[in-house]
């Protein structure tokens, strides 16, 4: 007994240790983090003010020479004094400030452009920041790989684009993410075509973060994700779909329609159809017709959605059968489907209300009350 | 001769269970520290990845998944206002807010139909799961609140109200919440990014937080603080240790049992799958997600149970020691009505993590520790009036379990501090710090023993969830 008491008070002391050492270390931490963040705000002052002033002052033109190197000599003057500043500090002094003033720089480049943006991105090269941020993309730790390609893209360091482009195919995904959205920045829409054919398992989350970029390109982006619907990834299959949905640019129709009659993959062939629905091109009503006999009901269900997007009173016909399908899912897409279709598919849904009985007449009353047909009582 | 005899076996027989406890008392010593390391290791990483994401995307983009949010009501007239439109501000791609009226008494549902302008819907409610029976499906004539439902239904209580509302939910994904919790604004965005990141995840369970003593205005945390009343801020250090520390770590081996009824997202096809909550179960939040664990498991099929440390819901704690009472109670009947329902789970190798170690674990820490406790101090009792007490090991004993309990509450609050750090304020955090020492004096014990009850409670077949009182700590906007 005495033996197991001895084990346990040597465990008891540890825990106290461990809880005395850790309560005062954490203190302590919070104490410093007080002291380095209130040096951090003081220095980011000074610093802004610094490069503002930079950025501000007038450069003498250059008319006889007006070679690039001339300009950059220029901004070397404008730089030099901060630089020979951060030389006569010790290491962790200048580690200090250099942090800081990467990040006063980085947070100017995100609202200034023209001269003053050439400027900012000078200081990057000069200041070595961007030499220094590609020897962090080697790193072996992913969040400081994923840092360093985030800031490369927010220094606009064109020097970066190669490692970058490496980095699309980096084993972290937060990684790869940040790489798109660097190289994005700094290519612009080109970039999309390099990163849909190195993109691999793009999860859904990385599709809705790519999605306001590439939203925001519009049809631009539109032969980037024409070219990627080739794609042997089931998600960037999928998220090029759902983007030239998106985007809605009629050029998308005919590669979509090719896609949806070459492809075994229900799931790309289900997405594709609603893609032509939200594209509401009448070129696709045929197709879709046809797609209504699917086996799949997945794609069966997209069918009728689509088609309630895309057609007008002639597609009734084919919709309204599908009023008295076996699955429930069905009868309510088809529905809602006539009822998108104009005064005929309503029409009818009405009377179903009146005439039918049950489910069918519950089902006729929803819709309508859906699509504002119906008053509503209270 | 007879006394000699009978001092001999209570001699054995409290010895014999000091051997046990010892023993006992080192394995979940171990097991405490291993799930603290992993813990600290899991949230680090996942603050590193919280870094590289912007959450606002998911406000702007189509492809952001809509959700159903299910609010189940009882009795709820006082807050209920104030609840639904603090839900209908989240800040959020596409979501609906389908608040379930489950057979209320007083006026909750005439305030709901008479603030938000409703009229009863003519949408078709079709029960999938079975549930009692629905009255009436209410919607508002006003634009801003097209996205509330109404469910009117049959008393049945809160299993069956959620099943309800999963059945009328029109999303694909649904979160479970309780009425008068509140949602911070991006909790829907942070939760659901783990579905999207893994299409495995069929369950995520976000953080919950205690609001006593926080300033609410508008149905919003605007300050957090600590209550002035000393039972909610034992509950605080306990959620730290529930949640930061316990959570976490089992959600990193998916082992994860348990998605606070006040918190959760699901995928609906899954829950439907499985057949949704379980009307007659006392734990109807910890049941289902052991079920969606055992159906997975049983069909092979790959799946992922989670928990995300950063989406907070804020909850109303008890503040006094009778309603928290029972409170744990309740809990501690839904713990063990959970491991008896799913017992062949236990120790199978089929169930793998779930049920080689986190049941388990459940079962000999978080179940039975209260009782193995509470018997501790019988036996000192005992072994006191026979005068079989050695007194100098029982009292090393005593305080080598006390520097165990206040270490591993010190370590909850010292996770949340090298994490998240809502409480800014130095004083919160020693006030906290000293109240993971002194709920080791008395709170512990005391909590031990509602929970030691809970075993009678259970076998004598009380299945009642116990009033609880709610103050609502809601201000409105000055």
């Amino acid at each position: 007994m005495q033996l197991q008491f001895l084990i346990l008070i040597v465990l008891a002391v540890t825990a106290t240790i461990f809880s005395i050492v850790a309560s005062v270390a954490m203190i302590v931490r919070k104490a410093l983090e007080l002291g380095r963040s209130r040096a951090y705000e003081r220095l980011y002052r000074i610093y802004s003010a610094r490069v503002a002033e930079f950025l501000l002052i007038e450069l003498a033109p250059n008319t006889d020479d007006p070679r690039p190197s001339t300009v950059f000599r220029q901004y070397e003057e404008l730089i030099a004094p901060t630089k020979k500043h951060l030389e006569e500090m010790n290491r962790s002094r200048r580690r200090f400030h250099r942090d800081v003033l990467r990040a006063v720089l980085i947070d100017m480049t995100q609202d200034i452009s023209g001269d003053s943006a050439e400027r900012l991105v000078y200081f990057f090269y000069s200041l070595e920041f961007v030499e220094e941020e590609l020897r962090m993309l080697q790193s072996g730790k992913w969040w400081v790989r994923a840092q360093a390609a985030r800031n490369a893209g927010l220094m606009r360091a064109r020097k970066s684009i190669t490692a970058l482009t490496a980095a699309l195919e980096d084993d972290h995904p937060d990684v790869r993410h940040q790489a798109m959205q660097a190289l994005i920045k700094l290519v612009g829409v080109d970039a999309l075509g390099t990163i849909l054919r190195l993109s691999r398992n793009i999860s859904r989350w990385t599709a809705i973060e790519l999605s306001v970029i590439v939203a925001g390109f519009k049809e631009e982006a539109v032969p980037h994700l024409t070219g990627a619907l080739e794609s042997r990834d089931q998600s960037v299959v999928l998220f090029s779909i759902e983007m030239l949905a998106e985007i809605g640019f009629v050029r998308a129709v005919d590669p979509l329609m090719n896609l949806i009659r070459t492809t075994g993959d229900f799931k790309i062939r289900a997405q594709a159809t609603k893609a032509l629905g939200r594209l509401g091109d009448s070129r696709a009503m045929k197709l879709l017709t046809e797609l209504l006999s699917h086996r799949s009901p997945e794609i069966r269900l997209s069918a009728l959605e689509a088609l309630g997007k895309t057609g007008g009173p002639d597609v009734v016909d084919s919709l309204e059968p599908y009023l008295a399908s076996d699955d429930w899912e069905e009868r309510l897409t088809a529905a809602r489907a006539l009822a998108a279709t104009g005064l005929k598919g309503i029409k009818i849904l009405q009377d179903s209300e009146k005439q039918e009985k049950g489910e069918a007449r519950d089902l006729a009353a929803q819709v309508l009350e859906e699509y504002g047909l119906e008053p509503a009582h209270g | 001769m007879d006394k000699s005899w009978l001092e001999a076996a209570v001699q054995f027989l409290t010895s014999g269970y000091l051997l046990f406890v010892v023993i006992y008392f080192i394995g979940v010593s171990l097991t405490y520290t291993i799930l603290l390391v992993i813990s600290v290791r899991e949230i680090l990483s996942q603050l590193r990845h919280d870094k590289f994401c912007d959450f606002r995307l998911t406000v702007q983009s189509e492809l952001t998944p809509p959700v159903s949010i299910l609010a189940p009501a009882f009795n709820e007239g006082p807050t209920i206002i104030q609840s639904v439109r603090s839900l209908l501000k989240l800040s959020y791609g596409k979501y609906e807010t389908v608040v379930i009226n489950d057979g209320s008494k007083d006026d909750t549902l005439a305030q709901m139909i008479e603030y938000f302008k409703m009229y009863r819907s003519k949408h078709v409610y079709r029960p999938i799961i079975h549930t009692k029976a629905v009255r009436a499906i209410y919607k508002s004539r006003l634009p801003e609140y097209r996205s509330l439902v109404v469910v009117d239904k049959e008393n049945g209580g809160k299993a069956d109200a959620l099943n309800v509302g999963i059945n009328a939910a029109r999303y694909d994904f649904v979160c479970c919440i309780d009425a008068d919790s509140i949602l911070e604004d991006d909790a829907l965005q942070k939760v659901m990014r783990a579905f999207l990141e893994d299409d495995k995840v069929v369950a995520v369970g976000g953080i919950v937080r205690i609001a006593n003593g926080c300033d609410v205005v508008n149905g919003r945390v605007v300050r957090v603080g600590l209550s002035d009343r000393l039972v909610p801020i034992f509950q605080v250090v306990e959620y730290f240790r529930a949640f930061l520390s316990g959570r976490m770590s089992w959600q990193a081996l998916n082992g994860l049992l348990i998605i606070s009824g006040a918190f959760g997202l699901f995928k609906r096809d899954a829950v439907i799958k499985v057949g949704g909550y379980k009307h007659d179960s006392i734990g109807e939040d910890m049941e289902l997600v052991m079920r969606l664990h055992r159906i997975h498991l049983e069909k092979n099929e790959r799946y992922r149970v989670t928990f995300v440390p950063d989406p907070v819901c804020w909850t109303e704690a008890p503040d006094t020691l009778r309603v928290l009472s029972r409170q744990r109670n309740r809990w501690h009947r839904g713990l063990l009505d959970t491991m008896l329902i799913h017992r062949k789970m236990f120790l199978n190798r089929r169930y793998g993590v779930v049920g080689m170690a986190a049941m388990p674990y459940f079962v000999f820490v978080e179940l039975l520790g209260p009782a193995f406790e509470f018997f501790g101090y019988v036996s000192m009792g005992i072994m006191i009036a026979t005068g079989t007490l050695n007194e100098e090991l029982s009292l090393l004993f005593f305080i080598v379990a006390l520097f165990y309990g206040v270490m591993f509450s010190v370590g909850a609050v010292l996770l949340e501090e090298i994490s998240f750090q809502r409480y800014p304020k130095p004083g919160d955090l020693a006030l906290l710090l000293s109240f993971g020492v002194l709920e080791n004096f008395g709170y512990r014990q005391l909590t031990a023993w509602w929970r030691v009850k809970a075993f009678w409670d259970y076998f004598r077949g009380k299945k009642s969830w116990g009033k609880m009182e709610r103050k609502g700590f809601s201000k409105p906007a000055p």
